[in-house]
């Protein structure tokens, strides 16, 4: 009887949760009825992380929109403006060589516009080439290419997290090295490269251009950079002393936010009472230079919004959720194998405030080759306690006929001391 | 998930773009027609010779303008181009997850380390540039010894690629004791791949020489390679079409290659996959589960951003599996220093605090959960993994 349950439970080794109540026979046949599934990593974990792409085509088409709404706004502007022209000059008493002349400017307007349309398009046809090219991209993922296209993968994340560091030639030049140009977004974050340059030398101008730009979306989004940006312009010229201007300016450009953002709109106020070297606390911090960097956050936060991208960077998302899956309190040993990414000081300290993995069964893997211990390699206990992997000590037996030496305690045994151990 | 109706989606966005921008220049073409013609018509010698004609020729130019426009040639193409866009929109928020970073845990990421790790990345891929033009432009810290290192890694690695060995054997001999103490006959197996390249391209005696020099030091912990080695001088100058052509073979070198990159990396203290590629591929497998955590959490309520462990278990690969865990399948406890595993004399293995639980602290026998068997605590042992 005792053996018979042995081999059970022999069986059930490696399954999946057998209930503690259940008995001997009636968990072995569960264990032949459930194999183990296949640790794959095509299929559906395939799909699953095609899944998380969605910044990857979202960003390329929200570029791409952008374009065909530059070019239709340029199109009803100019054929309005030359429409009209053309009524004013049909109100108007020109001389005939008036008439011509303005007919003749209102042509050469209009070619104007072609050119400009023409060079609009080909930036649409280019843009629908690279949506089209991510896609394809994602497509061509299979089993047989995985390896290669998981090492893409890393790569586009690198270049994602590069270019929201401002680390351009770096980015640059790994997405040419790679010959990923398509699948990266340069292009996207040249925009905001001239916008952030800008702020970091205290110029406030192209981020102002962009908002007036994207009004309607920031508009929709509740964005209040803009609101921002003129506030930092309106402390600069109290830190000229520049009181007359910066009434004036307030009066223009920052009472529109009055309904929405009064307090801040107070506070800033008045600081035309304190001056740059105020040591009040609640206005000192609005005339240091770190303002200016709050201000690149928020810029790139928009940026990052308006685009349909991650607030984080994916690299961020991507090794977070990695090392908490990863996170156990063996890694934080000093035998921790080094194959493991916690064996190192740096990634240990990232994942610090990161919670631990949990496991509802078993995962046992050999001390000596590092396999996984399942059915076909089962954990096999020396006398002194410790478990191996069959697969190491017989191979370790064959060599020294007959004789396991334990790696970790020395102790030498017979093949024959050794037992098999049950774990379900 | 149905990438080919993405795709068709897509179409039909971009065929919708190019008939609206044919369009436009449709439009444009032909008001720039309308007012030429207008102008010919002005300049014409037997044109209009009264101010009041010539302001008729511009006002039969404005209506027909103002109906070019009024046909609604330009909006309407422009209304399907916006509902497809919006369709399409929608149809990758279906799809695919919209925000990834629901599952963000809102800590403060030392950007400084994350540099660090990308540039020892870039080094230990051998892309020396990138590192180099990483630290230049994120100033991280130094790493020169690091490169270095992997410099040496990859010079050696590139010369076996073209098959030069001496790179190799100089690296095998310098690090020689310390191959051996990690139980690594590697530096054998370059010599070995030399000594084959000897009887294929020397003489007898050159081959001869090589072995009685090089491999015989080795040949008393590689009996049966040794042998099979000297079986090959019966061939030399012919060993492509000997038994032993398979050491000729380049997925001979190729494991030999590897086998040096890992042990390399091994005398250094550093993993042989980039760390960086295995944390990233265990997030790609992890985040789904983990943005579902995230929702359900979501939903009913509840702070997962503080927990110490995660709810839920986040299935990774075998490839991750790097610590053996046990989870005790009566208490579902993960054993630790003080609740470790215990194997019962008939060999099922429990934890400590449940064996202390079924013999009610250690006062009687007890059945195992699992088969007939009576134990006692006495004769449980302690496991280690």
């Amino acid at each position: 009887m005792e053996m018979d349950s042995l081999s059970n439970g022999n069986n059930t080794t490696a399954t999946a949760s057998t209930p503690a109540t259940v008995s001997p026979d009636s968990s072995a046949a569960t264990a032949r009825a459930t194999p183990t599934p296949p640790p794959s990593s095509t299929g559906p974990q395939l799909t699953e992380a095609l899944k998380l792409e969605h910044q990857f085509l979202r960003v390329p088409f929200e570029h791409y929109k952008k374009t065909i709404r530059a070019n239709h706004r340029a199109v009803e502007k100019e054929v309005s403006a030359v429409i009209s022209g053309v009524t004013d000059a049909a109100s108007a008493d020109f001389s005939p060589d008036d008439a011509v002349n303005h007919l003749n400017s209102l042509v050469s307007r209009l070619q104007g516009l072609k050119r400009k349309l023409e060079e609009g398009s080909r930036a649409e046809n280019l843009q629908a080439q690279k949506c089209r090219a991510r896609l394809d991209h994602l497509e061509s993922a299979d089993g047989e290419n995985l390896s290669e296209w998981n090492s893409t993968r890393l790569k586009r994340i690198l270049v994602d997290y590069m270019l929201r560091m401002s680390y351009y030639d770096t980015a640059v030049k790994l997405a040419e090295c790679s010959n990923i140009q398509d699948l990266v977004d340069i292009d996207v974050f040249q925009e905001a490269k001239k916008v952030i340059e800008a702020l970091q030398n205290k110029d406030v101008a192209p981020a102002l251009a962009w908002c007036a730009d994207n009004k309607s979306r920031l508009k929709k989004s509740k964005s209040k950079l803009e609101f921002q940006l003129r506030l930092q312009e309106f402390i600069e010229l109290v830190r000229a002393e520049n009181n007359m201007r910066a009434i004036t300016y307030a009066r223009k450009y920052l009472a529109p936010w009055g309904a929405t953002h009064m307090k801040e709109l107070q506070r800033v106020l008045a600081t035309l009472a304190f001056k740059r070297d105020t040591e009040c606390a609640t206005y000192k911090v609005l005339f240091e230079a770190k303002q200016w960097d709050f201000l690149v956050d928020q810029f790139k936060q928009e940026f990052c919004k308006l685009y349909g991208m991650t607030m984080e960077p994916l690299l961020n998302i991507y090794l977070q959720a990695g090392l908490s899956a990863l996170k156990t309190p063996y890694c934080y040993k000093d035998d921790c194998t080094k194959e493991d990414p916690l064996s190192q000081e740096a990634f240990r300290t990232i994942a610090m405030p990161l919670p631990y993995s949990k496991q509802h069964h078993s995962k046992l893997v050999c001390y000596i080759t590092k396999e996984l211990m399942d059915t076909e390699n089962p954990p096999q206990v020396l006398p002194n306690g410790y478990v191996y992997s069959t697969k190491a000590l017989e191979e370790m037996a064959k060599k020294n006929d007959g004789r396991i030496t334990c790696p970790r305690t020395g102790s030498e045994y017979n093949y024959t001391e050794l037992v098999k151990a049950y774990i379900s | 998930m149905e990438l080919s109706s993405i795709k068709d989606a897509f179409d039909r966005v971009a065929k919708k773009q190019k008939l609206s921008s044919s369009k436009s220049q449709e439009v444009v073409d032909q008001v720039g027609r309308e007012i030429e013609q207008a102008l010919a018509t002005i300049q014409a010698p037997n044109g209009p010779s009264t101010p009041v004609d010539q302001k008729s020729v511009l006002t039969d130019l404005k209506s027909k303008l103002n109906a070019i426009v009024a046909l609604k040639q330009l909006e309407g193409p422009q209304k399907e181009l916006n509902l497809s866009l919006s369709k399409y929109q929608k149809l990758l928020e279906k799809y695919f997850n919209p925000d990834i970073s629901k599952a963000y845990r809102n800590v403060d990421f030392d950007n400084h380390i994350v540099n660090q790790i990308i540039a020892s990345h870039f080094y230990r891929q051998g892309l020396f540039d990138l590192g180099d033009s990483i630290i230049n432009e994120a100033g991280v810290l130094d790493l020169t010894a690091l490169r270095l290192k992997f410099m040496e890694m990859h010079q050696i690695l590139e010369a076996m690629r073209v098959r030069n060995l001496q790179p190799a054997l100089t690296w095998g001999s310098a690090n020689r004791d310390e191959l051996v103490k990690i139980g690594s006959n590697l530096e054998f197996k370059i010599h070995t791949l030399q000594f084959v390249e000897v009887v294929q391209n020397g003489t007898r005696a050159d081959a001869l020489k090589y072995a009685r020099t090089y491999l015989a030091p080795f040949a008393h912990l590689n009996k049966d390679d040794f042998q099979k080695l000297m079986g090959c001088l019966l061939y030399a100058g012919r060993l492509e079409s000997s038994p032993y052509s398979d050491l000729m073979s380049p997925a001979h070198w190729e494991m030999i290659t590897e086998e040096l990159g890992r042990k390399f990396c091994t005398l250094l203290g550093q993993s042989y996959q980039s760390p960086l590629s295995v944390a990233v591929a265990a997030g790609v497998e992890g985040l789904p589960t983990l943005l579902k955590l995230a929702n359900v959490m979501a939903a009913k309520k509840q702070e997962w951003q503080a927990m110490k462990q995660l709810p839920v278990p986040v299935e990774l690969g075998k490839e991750f599996q790097f610590h053996s865990i046990f989870v005790c399948p009566v208490s579902r406890d993960q054993g630790s220093e003080e609740n470790p595993p215990m194997l019962l004399p008939c060999l099922h293995v429990l934890c400590k605090q449940s064996i202390l639980k079924l013999s009610k602290n250690s006062t009687r026998t007890f059945k195992c959960p699992y088969c007939p068997a009576e134990a006692t605590v006495a004769n449980c042992r302690q496991l280690h993994f």
